[in-house]
């Protein structure tokens, strides 16, 4: 179901008025994608300054860079290890949800069990705050405190539910007619699951195991509360900068553009699947 | 329902497939709930398990008749959600029905539009703040520049929540955008056929042929949009820090939720309040759910 | 979300049964302490905490223990120690807080240890010689719950090619007001605005004009000294201070300073250092540093240990957590400390003007002069410090905003008077 390969097929109902509007609307467009791109082009304008030119309104886009930002960000030595934790609990917690989720989001995709799968809408209903406090209270009972677990389990909390909602669409799209074949053929209903549907469910298990690592990469609440100093993720490293004492803009901003580079990246290559993942489920009513 | 054809063992697969995952979210949600529930209804100070006694609705009675804090927190709430989902409601559809046919660069611009989706909230909010710098940020040197006078945005107290719908617009936009293409690629394309044939113009055919036929789309963006909405929190707090800004300008329930537990280990009074939040956000959710319903039909 | 009562049995039984996996699990797994377990330090993001990085070999080698530090914002910190210590979390061992902040509600909750044994029974480590107001900041109902290892005072920034320092208050009104050029974006004055960050600095002026935060147990800003301080200050910072003032935290004002956009800053002395890096600032040739101004009641800045170290009661590491704050606060610590640049609590070392070597001298003159007159706090001393501090600062936005002080403050008195009745219930007083 790429719903954004339909996107890219022209509709012929309203070619016709081309002329004037066309023009138009191509300043219309350009003006809008300007506005979008801007703070985030600013943003990785800033990273290349020093701190005098960030806050000086002055200096626009062009001025020498410099890789100081850089340099400190990384001779800080907390955002590279931080980096590679975001990158393991990412990983880690999208493999573990994608297991619980991808067969549970089969059964309610063929078995119409809706009202069951929409069950996650609780999750994301109930505000985070409140599940903070009990979490680390349970966790620290079965003595999970301190340790990548916890992290992986509260990101998890956000990422079975996700990949849940995107992946059930994607079985719901999916021809049944391929399994019931299998199935004719003997093999059992968890057969056809195993050998038919999950190999095709492949590119919408990608879509969403991305859209859910990035959900964990950007996460900010969990890790601060719950991670310590070897589990600190970069979100909670960036936040780290606002120091007591100095704003350090210019780290801020290196350290924002170091994060949201491999979110570029990802925009950049699949594209299609993400609006794809995005959009899941919003068309069914 | 074709229960009949659905054997045993099949019924047994499907729960086989469905616990595990059922049962992750349960734990992690039912505990919780049920240990703040329970916390709500304690006098508990300062530490969550330090000698509370149990003191019924108390805390409800008391987060529903503070004027100072409570009740405007839940305005702001309601104005923020309302204020920023209508606006990228209008905007995102404006703007899907601006991409509604391909164009040479239409790649560019998805890529463009997903950015702000992906980007980490505590950098756009640190970013905002940067350029929003009354003093020493770009926006004002802009604004200087087309001649208006530069405004105070996160810094004032009047500014501030329509500042902060607008990074929200800004942000989330993009969203309603690709939700209502999505939906809009899905649409017959014979009825806006034959209003044209009858002689509606792009206005009449989008009002009366798209618009309703978007409904179901339109209501489930909305809802999924509202509950985000309502939530919001690391934009506000990275930009205006504790209690929303030095007049409670952006303290919405979820900013003093995080306060009463926080910076004033009110555990007790806290869970009062989230579990009165969540409350109502399922209210939304179902009012939501019912209007759209009504709406598609 | 319709969903059957069968199904929702079926998920009880799920949940439950997922539930007992996991605590049969957790049963067997807190991991015993061994000599590979680290000594483990939560801290805030501070000049201080990076100085005590670096010495921290030779304090590694000595008890056997690696050290590990972990840094947050000041925010965060406390927000760690809540979640954590309600679960009495055991992976903390030595804490950093701020005596005047949360440290009586971590008092009251039991969260840190009792160290006047270990103290009294240590006269090589010379408890007396800490400064008085610090070392009665850091007693609760007679314990030693902290020892103090940062302290500052307030000081006025200034700019030296602007003129010499005003020496009382309404000489600063009268010369920041004349100053100020808004149209060029020249302010004669900056400082926190915002509603809590600003009450621990506006608390100097309020002590200059005869008042105080609570005496007795009573709530005093109602009283004419303070709604005098709320509108000095507030028409200072409103008419002097740039647009946007009530946003101002110590991150957002110090940038304007720095920028040599503003004449003058009061703000706490240990964040000078900002002002001579050239990375963040073009006044390092120009900054001067003075001793608070003086109203009808003298000179009285706050001179408070900001932040000190404290013992996790809960922590399985009690010893060697003790052999830390020990070594981070002994004299031969805290004189390599204070001679890089970071104000100590230690009286033997500040009376060593070679500790004081490496500040700027005006700077290192107007510190003693500030430290002499100063007041020992400068926040109310409650359970709920922050509670108290989001009242306190509300006739100061007011203030700021230049709507009429008198009636914010009386509303504002009235709440912390509430406040206190049952802040004192808990304090037990």
């Amino acid at each position: 179901m790429s719903t954004a390969a339909v996107l890219d097929r022209a509709v012929p109902v309203t070619r016709r008025r081309r002329g004037g509007w066309s023009w138009l609307r191509g300043v219309a467009i350009t003006v809008v994608t300007l506005v979008f791109a801007l703070p985030v082009v600013w943003m990785f304008a800033a990273a290349f300054k020093t701190n005098v030119q960030v806050t000086d309104p002055t200096v626009g886009l062009v001025f020498p860079p410099t890789l100081e930002n850089f340099a400190n960000v990384l001779a800080d030595g907390a955002i590279l290890p931080a980096m590679g934790n975001s990158l393991l609990v990412g990983v880690v917690s999208t493999v573990l949800s994608a297991v619980l989720a991808v067969p549970a989001a089969w059964a309610v995709g063929r078995f119409g069990m809706r009202s069951t799968g929409s069950l996650v809408l609780v999750a994301r209903i109930v505000p985070a705050i409140s599940l903070l406090v009990p979490w680390y209270y349970l966790f620290a009972q079965a003595g999970l405190v301190g340790s990548y677990t916890v992290l992986v389990l509260s990101h998890m909390f956000v990422s079975v539910p996700l990949i849940l909602w995107i992946m059930i669409s994607f079985f719901e799209g999916l021809p049944v007619e391929l399994e019931e074949a299998a199935r004719v053929d003997g093999l059992s209903a968890f057969g056809a699951f195993l050998r038919i549907a999950l190999p095709l469910a492949a590119p919408g298990t990608a879509t969403a195991a991305v859209l859910a690592f990035v959900a964990s990469w950007n996460n900010f609440m969990f890790a601060l509360v719950l991670a310590d100093e070897n589990t600190e993720t970069v979100p909670v490293a960036l936040f780290s900068f606002i120091s007591y004492a100095s704003t350090d803009w210019g780290g801020l901003m290196a350290a924002s553009a170091l994060m949201t580079v491999p979110v570029v990246v990802v925009a950049l290559l699949a594209q299609k699947h993400i609006v794809a993942g995005l959009t899941a489920g919003a068309t069914k009513g | 329902m074709q229960s009949h054809s659905v054997d045993r063992s099949h019924r047994r697969l499907r729960w086989m497939m469905l616990a595990p995952a059922l049962a992750f979210v349960g734990l992690m949600i039912v505990f919780p709930l049920l240990f703040t529930i329970d916390l709500s209804l304690t006098d508990a100070f300062g530490a969550v398990n330090a000698g509370a006694e149990h003191v019924g609705l108390q805390n409800y009675g008391d987060a529903l008749s503070d004027g100072r804090r409570f009740w405007p927190a839940v305005w702001r709430t309601v104005y923020f959600t309302v204020g920023a989902v209508v606006l990228e409601t209008v905007l995102g559809l404006a703007l899907a029905m601006l991409m509604r046919r391909a164009f040479r660069g239409i790649r560019w611009v998805r890529t463009v539009l997903i950015v702000p989706l992906l980007a980490t909230p505590v950098a756009i909010g640190i970013l905002w703040l940067l350029i929003l710098d009354p003093t020493n940020g770009i926006a004002n040197q802009l604004l200087k520049s087309v001649g208006i006078a530069p405004l105070e945005f996160l810094g004032s107290v009047s500014q501030s929540l329509p500042t902060l719908m607008v990074i929200d617009v800004w942000q989330w936009t993009p969203m309603m955008t690709l939700l209502l293409l999505a939906g809009l690629s899905t649409l017959p394309e014979e009825p806006e056929e034959a209003a044209t044939v009858d002689g509606a113009n792009a206005w009449q055919r989008f009002r009366h042929v798209v618009l309703p036929m978007l409904g179901p789309t339109i209501a489930t963006a909305l809802v999924l949009r509202s509950v985000d909405a309502l939530k919001t929190f690391d934009i506000l707090y990275a930009t205006k820090g504790p209690g929303g800004g030095s007049a409670f300008e952006a303290e919405t329930l979820n900013v003093l939720a995080y306060g009463l537990t926080f910076d004033y280990q009110e555990y007790a009074l806290a869970s009062a309040v989230l579990v009165l939040f969540t409350l109502f956000i399922i209210g939304v959710v179902l009012v939501l759910r019912r209007y759209a319903g009504r709406g598609a039909a | 979300m319709r969903f059957s009562r069968r199904r929702f049995g079926t998920l009880v039984a799920a949940t439950a049964g997922t539930a007992a996996l996991g605590s049969a699990l957790g049963a067997c797994s807190t991991p015993p302490v061994t000599r590979d377990t680290p000594l483990r330090m939560l801290a805030v993001n501070h000049v201080w905490t990076q100085a005590i990085r670096k010495l921290l070999p030779e304090f590694e080698e000595r008890i056997g223990r690696k050290v590990s530090v972990s840094m947050l914002t000041a925010d965060q910190l406390a927000s760690s120690y809540n979640v954590k210590l309600n679960a009495s979390a055991t992976d903390i061992d030595v804490m950093m807080v701020r005596a005047l902040q949360e440290q009586g509600l971590f008092a009251h909750n039991g969260w840190l240890a009792d160290l006047t044994p270990r103290i009294q029974g240590d006269p090589d480590f010379a408890w007396d010689d800490v400064q008085p107001a610090p070392r009665e900041a850091s007693t609760v109902a007679g314990k030693v719950l902290s020892v103090p290892v940062v302290t500052e005072r307030s000081v006025l920034y200034y700019r030296k090619d602007l003129g010499p320092p005003p020496s009382t208050l309404d000489e600063l009104r009268e010369r920041a007001l004349q100053l100020t050029d808004r149209q060029k974006g020249f302010f004669g004055f900056v400082g926190r605005g915002q509603r809590s960050g600003a009450v621990t600095q506006w608390s100097s002026f309020l002590y200059s004009l005869g008042g105080d935060f609570v005496t007795d147990g009573r709530s005093r800003i109602g009283s004419p000294e303070a709604i005098a301080a709320y509108q000095y200050y507030g028409e200072l910072l409103g008419k002097a201070g740039p647009p946007g003032a009530t946003n101002m935290s110590l991150e957002q004002a110090m940038p304007i300073f720095a920028q040599a956009k503003a004449a003058f800053y009061v703000d706490a002395d240990a964040i000078y250092s900002n002002f001579l890096d050239p990375k963040v600032s073009i006044v390092q040739d120009t900054v001067g540093f003075a001793p608070f101004p003086a109203g009808p009641a003298g000179s009285r800045p706050y001179n408070i240990p900001s932040w000190s170290v404290g013992i996790n009661r809960f922590s399985r590491l009690q010893d060697d957590a003790w052999q830390f704050v020990r070594w981070a606060s002994s004299r031969e610590t805290v004189e390599k400390i204070q001679a890089a640049g970071i104000p100590g609590a230690r009286t033997s070392v500040w009376a060593d003007d070679k500790s004081l070597a490496t500040f700027p001298a005006e700077l290192a003159a107007s510190m003693r002069v500030n430290a002499e007159n100063g007041v020992g706090h400068d926040r109310p001393k409650v359970l709920q410090v922050g509670r108290a501090r989001d009242i306190i600062g509300r006739p100061l936005v007011a203030g700021i905003l230049g709507q009429d002080v008198p009636p914010v403050a009386r509303d504002a008195d009235a709440e912390l008077t509430d406040f206190l009745v049952r802040d004192n219930r808990h304090q037990g007083i």
